[in-house]
């Protein structure tokens, strides 16, 4: 049972570090679907990963923000 | 060939890093209580984990439709490769400690020290399973969204194992916890090839169509790194008083 759980929270944890982040990630994918499926011009997807990079780089900052103050 | 290539190695390098962190266990409970019971765990492991990537592999490759496919696999590889970017970044900024295989096989030899062997060990025999099941599950997740979307399942596979090969008999030959690969750095780059896979993927999955094709996977590579530098940059900054 307790191999069966571990495995539950290591699938969820594949995709799942901090919840905020994942949020945040998950809403610029769906502002991506919004645009990328109406508009089709060639290169507006890097958009999309310029966003995704950019929220990476704050994440990282306020996690170790958040890390340095403990 | 490009796309075969990426498929390769990214199942290659993904599966390199979690057959390492698996064999550390599996080398400090053989080396501790003997090798019987934890080598049939790993075998037991490797079962279970053929079984996930054959089932959920053709289910996925037969049953999901192209575009569909592309966006979920393509959106759960962003959020597993922002994942392992994350930490990437931490640990290389000085955040969080890098992993240390010595540390951990250390702590696992402890944990197991005081515990007497039966005639079955069934600890030996659990913690082996649960070690190589749990570090396998990664590796059964990139196989299936880098081979499955691509179509080259097989290619993807066909890394997966050679790594998972490749680990096993150093780890036979030096019989000790393989502390030089540069566990972290392979993470890093890791990180960077899946989710620039999975932005690729996703974006085609919501229709749309990317300059030069899989070139384009290289380009996005290069921002996510790039952001990637820049956060540890940010990170290391000293903070104002």
């Amino acid at each position: 049972m307790s191999v069966l759980r571990a495995a539950v929270d290591e699938v969820v944890g594949l995709f799942v570090g901090d919840w905020i982040q994942t949020f945040v990630s998950v809403g610029i994918l769906g502002l991506g679907w919004l645009a990328l499926s109406r508009l089709h011009i060639l290169g507006l997807a890097f958009v999309l990963c310029i966003a995704l990079a950019v929220q990476l780089v704050l994440a990282t900052a306020a996690e170790a923000r958040r890390t340095r103050k403990i | 060939m490009y796309a075969q290539l990426l498929t390769f190695g990214a199942a290659f390098l993904g599966s390199a890093v979690e057959s390492v962190e698996a064999l550390t266990i599996v080398l400090a409970v053989g080396l501790t209580r003997g090798w019987r019971a934890p080598l049939y765990g790993t075998l037991a492991a490797l079962v279970l984990l053929g079984v996930l990537v054959t089932v959920f592999g053709q289910l996925i490759v037969t049953r999901v439709p192209e575009l569909t496919l592309k966006l979920i696999i393509g959106t759960l590889l962003v959020l597993f490769g922002l994942r392992w970017l994350h930490k990437a970044v931490l640990r290389s900024a000085g955040v969080v400690a890098m992993h240390d295989e010595e540390r951990a096989y250390a702590q696992t030899v402890t944990s197991l020290q005081g515990d007497t062997t039966g005639r079955r060990d069934w600890i030996g025999f659990t913690l082996a399973l649960k070690g190589v099941f749990l570090e396998g599950l990664e590796v059964v997740f990139i196989v299936i969204a880098v081979g499955g979307t691509s179509g080259g399942l097989h290619i993807a596979v066909a890394g997966g194992l050679l790594a998972m090969i490749m680990v096993a008999a150093a780890g036979y030959i030096v019989k000790r916890p393989l502390a030089r690969v540069p566990e972290n750095t392979l993470k890093y780059a890791v990180g960077v090839i899946l989710t620039s896979i999975g932005t690729f993927w996703a974006a085609e999955g919501m229709g749309a169509a990317w300059p030069l094709d899989f070139v384009s996977i290289g380009v996005l590579a290069a921002l996510y790194f790039v952001a990637s530098r820049a956060a540890i940059m940010v990170i290391r900054r000293p903070v104002a008083a």
